[in-house]
């Protein structure tokens, strides 16, 4: 099998990335791009240490101007006339760049440093049960919350995943009439807003008395939020499995679903563990759903029927704005554990769907 | 990508094996799981939107109170339907150029490296939960936030959208707007940078030798190019600006008056918000019906919102293969 799929057609990236003739650059460019920008950071960096003037209006109404027009002056003195607007473009790509780049940074640091503020093994493994918000941090934890997380997305994982490839199973290998039809439909389903989502559990199953706000509303939520991400995800990587591998299967005497079942899924098998991911990835920080259907609790729950139960984006939503300190560094070690849940799904899915393009 | 070859549909013929006929029913039943949901949806949260309106009459729709104890009691969520729609616009014009700017110059201007260093870390901010973001929202950025909006009344009040007359720069429409733009920097800028991406390399290369500068083969190549690609990422943003709801929750103060354009004034609407913030405190049964039915339009509006993203998408992509 895996010398029939290292045969496929080789796309390499390169192919794909459009060339770049503006790379070659001559020196004075560099020397005018150097200048361009030392020049307005040096003036703009004098004002802020020798003036009053608040720091935003100075970015705005001092730099940016001066940095456009130096930029400009450096692109016209390279590259003449067309220049100019050439280097007003690169002022604004790096400095939106940099904007999203001190953003993201900002998150992770406060995250990281606010975070490791409560982290201890009992915030860690304890659950809340006799703590107020005021409690020292020394008490208490998420360790309820942790279990609650891993509960619900479980849960949600067991239902959502089989649905997501048969879906995706559906697509790329039934290819019946209604192709188009589950496409457009898993599409629209992407757009359901997450707290659409728990007031539609909360409608069909709590409000009718069918199941109490509990782990598996919860995770019912969270399925249809995982859904799409999973079904788009597993059929692009269905798409993926060479077709010579079915018609083999097929032309040996084998059944469709023998051909699903043997050969094409665990052709496929690290892009369906991916888009398994890329769903937990997608829902495990979701907050509005679990608010109306799962609600919060300061015990451990662990039976998924009977009890509310909290998880961590529940347990973060209340801790925030309080006004006791302790809770709100609380908040911020549920934020740090989240995010390294968050961090370790990310980089497992970057792995994986390394080698999976890797191994074609 | 695959040829699109189907395969002889088993599932219909008679001399198809038994076992496979099922198994193809069963997938075929699982696969219209996301058909059942979605009409599940229209269904029963337009159930509960029918009595809601036939109580209350499109004022529902048209006014802006909140009178829970009155009799009868009246509700109107026109100040939550706008305030959604101009929380999701401030957003867009953030967003937009900065996604666009961060999209060329992944594709165009870094070289390999940075950009593959950047595709991550838009994936990452991408993967951030909206719970974190609102709590980063409310420590670190709502404070500065707060001194921006007081320059800029201080210098451009004279311009209506950036009048305050409250002196209270708090729960403002602007700094709720600016998360929602965080939210959706991501979503735009890979959409974006992924439709840059394909544009041919044969089109780039010869308006290079055509001498047009880069500027020039954006305007003219690449960005027409990709405009279908574009909106569509956009409209997929707008989708989850419109129905972003705990982000919004910490650094917007919800009021029932519409608040038209002071966007830096405190107090505006978003429907997903009021739903959570009522949710805990609903005064009876009714009141929680009133909160389903505006998750029923809610829900139709990011419905269609994200279904023209789509249809725009797709449309795009027919065209070029």
């Amino acid at each position: 099998m895996t010398t029939l799929m290292s045969e496929a057609p080789e796309i390499r990236e390169q192919d794909l990335v459009p060339q770049r003739p503006w790379s070659k650059r001559p020196t004075s460019f560099w020397l005018a791009a150097l200048l361009g920008t030392a020049v307005p950071l040096s003036f703009a960096g004098v004002l802020y240490f020798t003036t009053e003037i608040a720091a935003p209006l100075l970015l705005i109404v001092v730099y940016l101007p001066l940095q456009l027009v130096s930029a400009g002056v450096a692109g016209y003195v390279a590259k003449g006339k067309h220049g100019i607007l050439d280097s007003g473009l690169i002022v604004f790509a790096i400095g939106s760049t940099i904007l999203s780049a001190v953003i993201l940074g900002s998150m992770l640091a406060t995250i990281i440093a606010r975070g490791f503020e409560a982290l201890r093994p009992s915030f860690i493994f304890q659950n809340s049960v006799y703590i107020s918000p005021s409690t020292p941090l020394d008490y208490g934890g998420v360790g309820h919350a942790i279990v609650g997380t891993f509960l619900i997305v479980g849960i949600a994982t067991i239902i959502s995943v089989p649905l997501g490839i048969a879906s995706a199973v559906y697509v790329t290998e039934i290819r019946g009439r209604a192709v188009p039809y589950v496409r457009f439909f898993v599409q629209a389903m992407s757009g359901v807003p997450s707290v659409v989502a728990g007031l539609f559990v909360l409608t069909v199953f709590i409000l009718t008395g069918v199941m109490r706000q509990s782990a598996l509303a919860g995770a019912i939520a969270y399925a249809i939020l995982m859904l799409p991400t999973v079904a788009r995800t597993a059929e692009e990587v269905l798409r993926l499995v060479p077709e010579d591998l079915r018609t083999g299967a097929l032309a040996l005497g084998s059944t469709r679903s023998r051909v699903v079942f043997n050969v094409v899924l665990p052709a496929a098998r690290t892009g369906v563990i991916t888009a398994m991911l890329l769903g937990v990835a997608r829902v495990v920080g979701e907050t509005a759903p679990l608010l109306l259907t799962a609600l919060k609790n300061d015990q451990t729950v662990v039976n998924p029927f009977s009890d509310p139960i909290s998880a961590l984006p529940t347990f973060i939503f209340d801790n925030v704005a309080q006004p006791y300190p302790d809770a709100v560094t609380r908040a911020w070690g549920a934020a740090l554990v989240l995010m390294v849940i968050v961090a370790v799904l990310f980089t497992l899915t970057r792995l994986l769907s390394g080698r999976n393009s890797m191994n074609k | 990508m695959a040829a699109e070859t189907p395969l002889r549909d088993l599932s219909n013929s008679k001399k198809a094996n038994r076992a496979d006929r099922a198994f193809s029913r069963v997938i075929t039943g699982a696969a219209f799981t996301s058909l059942i949901i979605l009409a599940g949806i229209t269904i029963f949260l337009g159930a509960k939107a029918v009595p809601v309106i036939q109580d209350q009459g499109l004022s529902f729709l048209t006014t802006t109170v909140w009178d829970t104890i009155g009799v009868p009691p009246e509700y109107g969520i026109a100040g939550m339907l706008y305030g959604s729609i101009l929380l999701a616009v401030i957003a867009l014009v953030i967003a937009v150029p900065v996604s666009i700017f961060l999209a060329v110059f992944m594709v165009f201007i870094a070289p390999t490296r940075v950009s593959k260093f950047l595709t991550n870390l838009v994936d990452l901010m991408a993967a951030i939960p909206s719970v974190i973001i609102g709590l980063w929202a409310f420590y670190v950025l709502v404070p500065p936030a707060q001194e921006w909006q007081s320059l800029l009344n201080q210098y451009l009040g004279w311009i209506p959208i950036f009048a305050n007359e409250s002196g209270n720069f708090t729960g403002t429409p602007f700094i709720a707007g600016v998360v929602l733009a965080i939210m959706m920097i991501p979503i735009v800028t890979s959409v974006t940078a992924e439709v840059l991406k394909r544009t041919p390399p044969e089109l780039i290369n010869a308006a290079e030798s055509l001498g047009c500068s880069m500027w020039t083969m954006l305007r003219y190549v690449a960005l027409p190019f990709g405009r279908g690609g574009i909106v569509g990422g956009v409209m997929l943003g707008l989708g989850r600006a419109l129905g972003e709801t705990i982000a919004v929750f910490f650094v917007l103060k919800i009021v029932f008056d519409i608040n038209f354009f002071n966007i830096i004034e405190s107090g505006g609407g978003s429907v997903a918000t009021l739903i959570v913030s009522k949710f805990g405190e609903t005064s009876g049964d009714f009141e929680v019906d009133v909160l389903l039915a505006a998750g029923f339009f809610l829900f139709l509006m990011t419905l269609v919102v994200n279904m023209l993203a789509n249809l725009i998408v797709r449309r795009t992509e027919r065209l070029k293969s």
